[in-house]
């Protein structure tokens, strides 16, 4: 927007809301790191707010005397699992509504979408009765399977939206040229798609980085638990060693800043193009 | 009359030409149905059965029960107590969570000095899982070793440090205050989409008319933003209806089940008491109030693949 004089004093005042805000935003975290980074008695010294020293032992005790890696390792199979199926399933219908006529293609887009709104507790109870029969508690098959539930609703109806922005007719000018339907999609199509794509991959994977309750209810095994369930490993009935647990924590969010820093500039558009533009 | 619009009809629809469009996307729509359908219908078919797991050699077990167990939930104060938790918890965070957002994306819009980073750094506590956010405030919250006791110790505030979640009149304001602090990028991030889409040239015109700032966000900007902010409000409620994550992590409902909502209620009769028949009507008048707010949200987004 453009400014006058008489903006002064106003952006004076947005200035000082904002940077609160952002204060309030990050300041959690920082005191995370600096906790990760303080030893068990300046955790408990009031006087030691601020560390007048440093230590990575709590960082070298998560990585090497807990389970901490199994966990990440876990997260990363069923998330990056996960991915590829919705991505797969995804892209086939996305393409199946986008390019043919499909009887009620508007309403079978709008039901799977009012799938995505199911509360997860009324799911989850007869999948227990389901994955006991089907023997898939206590596997990590069995929660990529009901991660499908919500990260495929989003993954369809996102690509749905994307695909619609694609320039067909480059894929008619490709049947000019003799490519075959497939050719002319993995060889025209997908690489223009790529950039929807990736975007709708990396939700789904953070989607599955982050899930908690279908982990925390169907995973007994602590060789098997996700990560975001085998942090509490840290947290004791009667007392909890904070250190390991910040430092846990600022381990488990690699993905996610990674995910940031690549998808930073396209979040605002990349977000909304799915769940507003349709 | 009725065969004249079948015929073409059919033919429009050609599915000898169409037949790949049908193949690609069975298997989705197949995958959805089995996943989130089925388990649905199933779920709430569980609501209307006695179905406690411990208790399978009972002859009555997964028999049809009627309504038994929605009197039985609608006649547990906890249930009703997790009904008026829910309003509370939805409402403060909601209409907390919409003012500052539409302040944030308001002031993000303007041309201010660093802008973007501020924008970036502003996204942090959405990007952040849940669980982990709960698990940092449990810390910053807590009565010895937590930052708020500690600086309220050291300010005179208090003589000793406070169990804010442990106690049953602050505990709902302290979960409120993590689920408000996570929620507002997710509805900032939209209404700021919204705003940017806004041209220029219309608010020249209200400069011309000589309209002041609060008119003009009344006049103009409100009512141009409104479609994409009402369909991210909703998204934002359903969201807050439920999230699970940071109440239990953080109080497990408690102390008292002054923060247990209805989400949390039926995870504890489900996985906790073992009662799935409870459970499942607990979380079936969940899914009808959800429902509602649903239905209202695919209007919207419908409305808006037509334009």
């Amino acid at each position: 927007m453009h400014m006058d004089k008489r903006d002064r004093p106003l952006n004076l005042l947005v200035y000082v809301f904002v940077l609160l805000m952002v204060t309030v935003s990050i300041s959690p975290f920082v005191y995370v790191i600096i906790t990760a980074l303080k030893s068990p008695e300046q955790i408990y010294n009031p006087d030691q707010i601020w560390p007048s020293y440093i230590t990575f032992a709590n960082f070298a005790s998560v990585l090497f005397q807990s389970r901490f890696m199994i966990y990440f390792w876990n997260s990363v199979e069923i998330a990056v699992i996960t991915t590829a199926i919705c991505l797969v399933l995804s892209i086939m219908a996305a393409y199946g509504l986008t390019r043919y006529r499909i009887l009620g293609a508007g309403q079978i887009k709008l039901s799977v979408l009012f799938t995505r709104m199911f509360p997860g507790i009324l799911l989850s109870i007869p999948y227990y009765i389901i994955m006991q029969r089907l023997k898939l508690i206590d596997s990590h098959l069995g929660l990529i399977i009901m991660y499908c539930s919500f990260t495929l609703p989003f993954a369809i109806w996102n690509i749905c939206a994307f695909f619609k922005q694609i320039p067909w007719e480059l894929e008619e000018a490709a049947f000019i040229d003799g490519c075959s339907r497939v050719q002319a999609f993995f060889r025209i199509i997908l690489p223009v798609a790529k950039p929807g794509v990736f975007v709708t991959a990396l939700f789904t994977f953070l989607s599955c980085w982050d899930e908690f309750m279908y982990s925390l209810i169907f995973i007994n095994s602590p060789d098997k638990k996700t990560i975001q369930v085998g942090m509490r490993d840290f947290v004791g009935q009667y007392s909890t060693d904070w250190g390991l647990l910040m430092s846990a924590v600022v381990l488990s969010l690699i993905p996610v800043i990674l995910f940031f820093m690549v998808v930073q500039k396209k979040l605002v558009t990349g977000l909304s193009a799915g769940a507003v533009k349709g | 009359m009725k065969n004249q619009t079948t015929a073409p009809f059919l033919e429009r629809l050609n599915f000898r030409k169409n037949w790949p469009g049908y193949a690609l996307l069975a298997p989705a729509v197949l995958a959805v149905i089995a996943l989130s359908i089925y388990p649905l219908l199933n779920g709430i078919q569980l609501s209307f059965k006695h179905y406690h797991i411990v208790r399978q050699s009972d002859s009555n077990f997964n028999t049809f029960s009627g309504l038994a167990n929605y009197v039985k939930i609608f006649t547990d104060k906890n249930f009703l107590l997790s009904l008026s938790n829910t309003a509370v918890w939805t409402i403060a965070n909601l209409t907390v969570q919409l003012l500052l957002a539409m302040l944030l994306a308001l002031a993000l819009n303007r041309n201010i000095r660093g802008r973007s980073i501020f924008r970036t750094l502003s996204l942090v506590p959405w990007a952040v899982p849940a669980s982990v956010a709960a698990s940092t405030f449990s810390f910053l919250f807590h009565p010895n070793v937590g930052i708020v006791n500690i600086l309220a110790v050291k300010m005179g505030l208090m003589d000793s440090g406070v169990s804010w979640l442990g106690n049953v009149g602050s505990a709902m304001v302290c979960v409120t205050i993590v689920a408000i602090w996570k929620g507002i990028p997710f509805q900032m991030i939209f209404i700021l989409a919204a705003l940017q889409g806004i041209p220029e040239d219309v608010y020249e015109g209200a400069v011309i008319d000589g309209s002041n700032r609060w008119n003009t966000f009344w006049r103009i900007t409100l009512p141009i933003i409104k479609q994409p902010l009402a369909i991210a409000t909703i998204l934002n409620l359903i969201g807050i209806l439920t999230s699970f994550n940071i109440i239990w992590l953080m109080t497990e409902g408690g102390p008292l089940y002054s923060t247990e909502i209805i989400y949390t209620y039926a995870y504890r009769e489900a996985f906790i008491n073992h009662n799935f028949g409870t459970a499942s009507a607990a979380s079936v008048v969940l899914f009808l109030i959800m429902a509602v707010f649903s239905v209202v949200y695919l209007k919207m987004v419908s409305d808006d693949e037509e334009e």
